[in-house]
Parts: C-alpha cells; sequence; structure tokens
C-alpha cells in the first residue's frame, strides 16, 4: 500500500542499460502489448477524441445532415459562463414552525431551508463538507472498534459491517429509499409513535436541509471496503510502538494521536483520495432517488449528473466533452493539492528510516 | 535503443488504429454493414450484402416497444413473409435493445449509416431525432396510395413542420379507468361512459364532467385511514390511504395536453418561450390537488412509496380514477390479481373553454431521410402498417389504426379483463388526438422536456413552492434552453 502512494518518478537513462536488461524490456513490452494496444484503442484514442469535441459543435443526433462546425474556444467560455455550474447558491432557513397543539399555536423546532439554485460545482462542494468527514472517520471510528481487544467475536462483527457493502447499491438505494419515504418510510411512522408532530418530521430526500444526511446515511452501507483497508492498516501498526507508549505513560487518547494516527496516515490518505474523486464523480444516487431531477431547490443536482445528462440526455457531445475534461482538471488539480499537503502529515516509515 | 523504442511505439499505434479500422466501415449505402451494436434480446442476423438483384431495406427496431424474444419471432415471421412476396426488396430486420437503442441509432446516422424504416417508434424517439425523417407526402402522392382507409384525424396527426412523418399504425387513446367499488362505496354516480353526457351527482344535479366535476368527486373518493373523506372535517392528510385521482404516468407535458396545450404552444416563431394558459391551468389544477385544503392526488413520496405502488399508483388499488392511455392495459396485473375491477370513462373537457381536449399516442414506422431507396422503404412502410397490421398490432399490445383491424385486439383485452364492460370510451378518444401533440417537437427537446419534467416533479414533492412563481421561472429557463 505504502509503495502505491509513493509516486516516485524515477529518470531512467536508457544508455545504461545492458543488453540483456534491453531483451527484457523489449521482452517484457512485448507481453504487455496485448495491454497497450487496448489502452491506446479504447482508452487513449477515445480520449483524444473527446478533446477534440471540445473544439467542435457536435451533436450527434444531427447526423450527416449538419456537419460539424469548428468553435475554437467556444465551448470552454460556455463552460465558465455556465450558470447551472458555477452559481452561488443562496440559503434562507427558518428555524421554527408554527404546529397547533391542544388548539393552542406553538413554534417548535423543525428547520426549513430554502435554496436558490445552486450550480453543480457547488452542490458537489457543499455535499462533500457532509461526505468527507463521514466517508473517512466512520470507517476508521469502525475499524478502531473492531481492532479493540476487548472485543468479542471480532469477526462476526467485520462480516456484518462488510456485509452491505457487497449489495448492490442500487438495491440498497432503492431500499433506503422506502425506509426514508417521508410519509410511508418505518423511519418517520417510528418518529410520529415517540410524539414528533408531523410537521417536524424529516423530509428526508425532500427537503434540502435533510437532503445531504440523506445521501450519506444511504452511502454508509458502501463504507464497509474502507474500513476493512483502515482495519489492515491498523494492524500493520508495529505493537512495539503501543508497548514503548505505555512504558513513556501515554493514555489511551495520546497513544492514537502520536502512534496509531501517525503510522495509518498512509492508508487515511489512500482513502481521503478516493473520497475526493468519487465525491466529483456522485451521480448514481441522485439519478435514483430524486430522479436525476436537482430536487429539491436544485441541492442534488451534481456535477456528473449534469455531465451525463449533457451527454447521454441532451446528446451535446461537444459541450459534455468540455466538462468531462474540465472535472478531469478539477479532479487533478484537488489531487495534487492532496499530495502537497501530505508532506506536513503523512507519515511514511520508511522514509523517515 | 531509444530508435528502437520509437518504432515499437510507432508499430503499436499503428497496431492500434489497424484495430480501430477492423470495425465495420460506415457506409451511406443501406447495403453496408448492419449495425455496429450486437442486439442482445434474440438477435437478428442482417446480411451484409443483399440477394442477388434486390435492394436491401434495413427495419430497426428497439426505439419503443418490439424487442422482447416473441415479438423478435413475430417480426420476423412479417420481414419472411414480406421477402416471399416480392422480388424487388429484400428486408433486414436490425433489433437492439431498448436501453442502447438512442445511442446505436444516433451512431448509425451520425456515420450516414442510418437504417431505412425505424419503428415502432411514438413521438418521443421520434422528436429525439428531429430532422432525420422523410416527408411522405409526395411518395404517398407519386405512388396513389390510399390514406382514406386511416381516420383523418389520426393522418394528420403524424404530420409536423417537417410534413407527413408517418402514416397511423397503432394508437393509444386516453379515457378515464375508475374503480367502480370506491365509487359505490362513496355512494357516488360513475363517470359518463360516452361523450357530451353530463356528471349526475347524488343529490341528482347535473354538472358537466369537465376536470373541475373531476376534482370535486375525486375529494370525496380521498379516504384517510379513518374512512373520513378529503372534504370531512377531521380528515388527516397524513394518512391517506387512497386518492381520488391519479395522473397515471403522465409529463407535466401531457397533463397540459388534456387542458389543451401542445408542444407548438410552448414557442413562437423567434423561439420565445412562453407557458400557455391551459397549461397554467392544468398544473394549477394539479398542484392544488395535491397540496391544497382538500387534497386529491397523492403527492411524490406517497405516490412513489411501495404502499401505493412505487409510482402505479391505480395498479396498487389506491386510486379511484386514472386518466390514461391504452397502453396501460399493460401494467395492471396486481390490480386485477388482487380482484380489483376498473370500467371506463370519457375523458373531462377543459372546464375553461368547455372543450375535450384529449390525448392520443401513437407508435408508427418512419422513413429515415438520408436513405437511399425512398420507394423502396415506403413499400416496406406500407405494407409494415397495412397486410402486417394483423401480426404486429397483437405483439406490440397495440390498438390498430384502421378500425377494421382493431376487434381481434379488442377480444385479446376482452380476454385479459373480462370484467371491463366497455372499451367504447377508448375507442370513442380516437376522435381527439392532441393537434399540435404534447409530445410534438420544440426547440432543444431533450432539455427543454427535461426541464419541464423538473418543474412537474418540484409540484409533486414541494407544497411551499410559489407556484405562479415558480411557472415564471420555467418560462425563463425555457427561453435560454429554447434558444441555444
Amino acid at each position: 500500500m505504502e509503495e502505491l502512494l509513493r509516486f516516485r518518478f524515477r529518470k531512467v537513462s536508457l544508455r545504461k542499460l545492458s543488453v540483456k536488461e534491453r531483451r527484457e524490456m523489449k521482452q517484457g513490452l512485448a507481453f504487455i502489448s496485448p495491454w497497450l494496444i487496448g489502452f491506446l484503442a479504447f482508452t487513449f484514442l477515445p480520449m483524444l477524441a473527446t478533446f477534440v469535441f471540445t473544439f467542435l459543435d457536435m451533436r450527434i443526433t444531427e447526423g450527416i445532415f449538419n456537419p460539424v462546425r469548428f468553435v475554437g474556444l467556444g465551448n470552454y467560455k460556455t463552460l465558465f459562463q455556465d450558470m447551472n455550474i458555477w452559481r452561488v447558491p443562496g440559503v434562507r432557513i427558518n428555524w421554527t414552525q408554527p404546529v397547533v397543539v391542544n388548539g393552542e399555536t406553538r413554534q417548535i423546532f423543525a428547520p426549513q431551508v430554502k435554496m436558490d439554485p445552486p450550480g453543480a460545482m457547488w452542490v458537489t462542494i457543499i455535499f462533500g463538507l457532509y461526505a468527507l468527514p463521514v466517508g473517512i472517520f466512520l470507517p476508521l471510528l469502525l475499524a478502531l472498534l473492531l481492532n479493540s481487544r476487548y472485543l468479542k467475536g471480532q469477526a462476526f462483527f467485520r462480516s456484518l459491517f462488510y456485509m452491505p457493502y457487497v449489495i448492490p447499491f442500487v438495491a440498497s438505494v432503492f431500499l433506503w429509499g422506502g425506509m426514508l419515504n417521508p410519509e410511508t418510510g418505518w423511519i418517520n411512522r417510528f418518529l410520529m409513535l415517540l410524539g414528533v408532530p408531523k410537521v417536524a418530521l424529516p423530509q428526508w430526500a425532500n427537503d434540502v436541509f435533510w437532503v445531504y444526511p440523506t445521501y450519506v446515511i444511504m452511502g454508509i452501507w458502501g463504507i464497509g471496503n474502507a474500513m476493512l483497508i483502515m482495519l489492515a492498516g491498523l494492524q500493520n501498526v508495529p505493537t512495539e510502538l503501543y508497548d514503548a507508549a505505555k512504558v513513556d505513560g501515554a493514555g489511551g487518547w495520546a497513544t492514537f494521536w502520536k502512534v496509531t494516527w501517525p503510522m495509518i496516515s498512509p492508508v487515511i490518505f489512500y482513502n481521503l483520495i478516493l473520497n475526493v474523486v468519487g465525491l466529483f464523480q456522485y451521480f448514481l444516487v441522485p439519478l435514483v432517488v430524486n430522479q436525476g431531477t436537482g430536487r429539491p431547490g436544485g441541492a442534488t443536482y451534481f456535477y456528473n449528473l449534469y455531465l451525463y445528462k449533457t451527454f447521454f440526455l441532451y446528446q451535446n457531445m461537444s459541450y459534455g466533452a468540455t466538462m468531462a475534461w474540465a472535472l478531469f482538471v478539477v479532479i487533478l488539480i484537488v489531487t495534487i493539492i492532496l499530495f502537497g499537503t501530505a508532506k506536513k502529515w503523512v507519515y511514511y516509515a520508511s522514509e523517515s528510516a | 535503443m531509444k530508435k528502437t523504442l520509437f518504432v515499437l511505439a510507432g508499430v503499436l499505434v499503428v497496431a492500434s488504429m489497424l484495430l480501430a479500422a477492423c470495425q465495420p466501415k460506415p457506409t451511406p449505402t443501406p447495403t453496408a454493414a448492419p449495425a455496429t451494436e450486437a442486439p442482445t434480446q434474440a438477435p437478428t442476423e442482417a446480411p451484409t450484402q443483399p440477394a442477388a438483384g434486390k435492394v436491401q431495406i434495413r427495419w430497426f427496431v428497439g426505439l419503443g416497444t418490439g424487442t422482447n424474444p416473441d415479438q423478435v419471432a413475430v417480426q420476423e415471421e412479417v420481414v419472411k413473409d414480406f421477402n416471399a412476396s416480392q422480388d424487388k426488396i429484400e428486408l433486414v430486420l436490425e433489433v437492439v435493445p431498448y436501453d442502447s437503442a438512442r445511442d446505436t441509432l444516433s451512431t448509425e446516422i451520425a456515420s450516414g449509416n442510418g437504417p431505412d424504416i425505424v419503428g415502432p417508434v411514438g413521438w418521443g424517439g421520434t422528436n429525439f431525432f428531429y430532422g432525420q425523417w422523410l416527408d411522405l407526402a409526395p411518395l404517398i402522392q407519386e405512388t396513389g396510395y390510399d390514406v382514406s382507409q386511416f381516420d383523418p384525424g389520426l393522418v394528420k396527426a403524424q404530420v409536423t413542420t417537417e410534413g407527413q412523418l408517418g402514416l397511423p399504425f397503432a394508437v393509444f387513446p386516453a379515457a378515464v379507468y375508475y374503480v367502480p367499488k370506491m365509487f359505490d362505496e362513496a355512494g357516488l354516480n360513475y363517470p359518463p361512459a360516452k361523450y357530451g353526457d353530463k356528471y349526475v351527482m347524488p343529490d341528482g344535479t347535473e354538472k358537466p364532467w369537465d376536470w373541475n366535476t373531476v376534482a370535486e368527486i375525486a375529494r370525496l373518493l380521498t379516504l384517510d385511514a379513518n374512512g373520513k373523506n378529503a372534504t370531512e372535517a377531521g380528515f388527516d392528510r397524513n394518512s391517506i390511504v387512497q386518492v381520488g385521482y391519479v395522473p397515471q404516468w403522465q409529463h407535466a407535458m401531457h397533463m397540459a395536453g388534456f387542458w389543451g396545450a401542445g408542444a407548438a404552444d410552448f414557442f413562437d416563431a423567434d423561439h420565445n418561450a412562453i407557458i400557455p394558459e391551459p397549461a397554467k391551468q392544468a398544473w394549477t389544477w394539479y398542484f392544488n390537488g395535491i397540496w391544497g385544503d382538500q387534497p386529491f392526488i397523492a403527492n411524490g413520496a406517497l405516490a412513489g412509496s411501495p404502499e401505493f405502488g412505487a409510482g402505479n399508483v391505480f395498479n396498487a388499488g389506491k386510486a379511484a380514477m386514472a386518466v390514461t392511455h391504452f397502453w396501460y392495459t399493460c401494467c395492471l396485473a396486481d390490480f386485477k390479481n388482487a380482484g380489483n375491477e376498473f370500467q371506463l370513462g370519457v375523458l373531462p373537457a377543459n372546464p375553461n373553454d368547455g372543450k375535450v381536449h384529449g390525448r392520443v399516442d401513437a407508435d408508427t414506422f418512419r422513413i429515415w431521410k438520408g436513405t437511399q431507396h425512398p420507394k423502396e422503404a415506403f413499400e416496406v412502410l406500407t405494407y409494415l402498417v397495412g397486410p402486417a397490421v394483423k401480426k404486429l398490432a397483437p405483439t406490440y399490445g397495440a390498438l390498430p389504426a384502421r378500425a377494421e383491424d382493431q376487434q381481434p385486439f379488442l377480444d385479446a383485452k376482452s380476454a385479459d379483463y373480462p370484467f371491463v364492460k366497455s372499451w367504447q370510451p377508448l375507442l370513442d378518444g380516437l376522435a381527439y388526438p392532441d393537434v399540435p401533440s404534447a409530445e410534438g417537437w420544440m426547440p432543444n427537446l431533450n432539455e427543454a422536456w427535461n426541464r419541464i419534467g423538473a418543474f412537474g416533479d418540484l409540484m409533486a414533492n414541494d407544497g411551499t413552492i410559489d407556484l405562479a412563481q415558480e411557472i415564471e421561472k420555467l418560462r425563463q429557463d425555457l427561453d435560454v434552453i429554447f434558444k441555444k
């Protein structure tokens, strides 16, 4: 894992290769040539084609009757001016709602958020503020629990927490959709049994205030994999370090921050990168749960959803390709920034050695 | 070594290009290779070369119904019959799964390798490929084809700004589906079964059968868990167990259509967006039906819940009335298996103009404008909408457009739903096609439909919106979309 995370571009001087090494390299290239050919034909060339599309006006359904036009940087100009992407969200919150109890009107705590439709990039960023901490720290928390020597039946709990991960994602989204249905879902029914008035019931995926927590809850079933990776990281921490910390009189909290955290920081970093990339590609849940409409109040019109619709619904290949390349650049920049920060907080034992 | 590497890289690039070149090369003639994407369901194998001396006509299926294995078998039989009937044309079937049909056809068209005939296809699929279809009018005139065999209204319904794009083949008129048992329990009379008849209220007064009357009785048919209807004191809107009405699988554009607004009414000659008054009326009626003081339509969450059939509310036995089309008979298995029965009433009128604005969904066949053999393609098309109807319509579950072909279909439906006393209200709905069609073309159609669909979704799910403000916002957005 550590090796995978440590990207190093070594300069290989071909002149220094011996005859044997050259022969081996040729053989190696010959062996991977099927993959190389596949990569060129099915990945690299299509990527190149989409890059060319960004300079054209091409709507595929118009076919041969409307020839493709060269528009230069027109699509990029449209992209930077597209309010569907960049519009800054305006939010108004009413924290209380009136409710009649025994003929008397009372104000109860029931936040209602009104949002002016935000741009797709903002939607993605706002959701990230909810989803990333949960996506990183919840698997870590579960892994810490499963790694505890006081826990009985570790294997059982490990399987239990991992089990939802094997359920097809769309199926689990439908399932959660039923449970969180504001009208008939059992969670709201249960809240009503507890005496929560109807006006204060969460409207889950139908409410701007609740929709992101709803999506995060639905995503919790997918954290089994991250949890296992964290657990593997925890189990790789040398026990001598804990013994040394104990001898030094460190408590549980200090041990975690001074020993555990640094030692598993590469794993956390790895999960962070995956979560960030996943965040920018987030799309299936809003498509299934809110039918890809952006409801409520445009809060679920994620960038990738907009991209998908531009490509496959509106069949605007050129603008879709431009959006895809912009997404690629954004993910690249964010990833580079994260790698830059990694020097400050990610600890590689082999490096310090 | 560097040189060797360059050579190796060069070889790889050439090899990859060769690999790419190995794909079927598109040519503008219909004698070229078949679709680039192989069908997954009961694929039909199209020969790459036509039989000697014959013109090959490719028939593309996938934009609508026709991809189920049993349907493919019938279509193959039709192809066989046609090919056996004459010696000039060789008809080739090309079936592509529905999910990938639009992409496949887009690719074929973009590469100049479009099929000659496409169908069955409704207006949605037709308009997705706006500008690609051949105007049949010159061919009809040239060949003297007799269109009088069809209802003139249905022929006219196939005319768009691009010309006569098709001939009537299968039609799906609309009607009110209702559950007599629910009406009996509420002490209400049934909806009229004949256009022009009035509705008789329980006290004997007669009212015009319009959307206001529908709302009035729908409120009485909407029940909460305590059995109270929506007009009664103490009615709990949070525990609705039965609604009076559901616009079963109707897009906001369809709702507007039933009040008299077609797609062509949504923009002017300069592509400025307009929200026609009937559309505003329809949407206001719908919104108030969900969120008004006396609700009679399920909101989005309730309609989408498993208890209410996850959107198929009438099938779940949770709605007393639904306005929908003949094709909806496809999807009533749960309803029937639960021992429920439905009957049919006529469509209500717009209370503002007193007129019935029906909707007739229609599937037919189109000829691609880029075909090299328009005459031969037209000959095949007339065969499909003519002699082949008897085989094709039953397998598509479609009501044939020609009256003389309809009885076997109705017999089959009666066998499926023996409790239906008369299909006549549906058949009478054929006299009320939506001209201009609610599914007609509008600029940047797919994006516009998506935006209007999102508006419909908003109405169903958010009772706190200012509807007038949202309609204005919709107009502004459509204005931008239409002018893109």
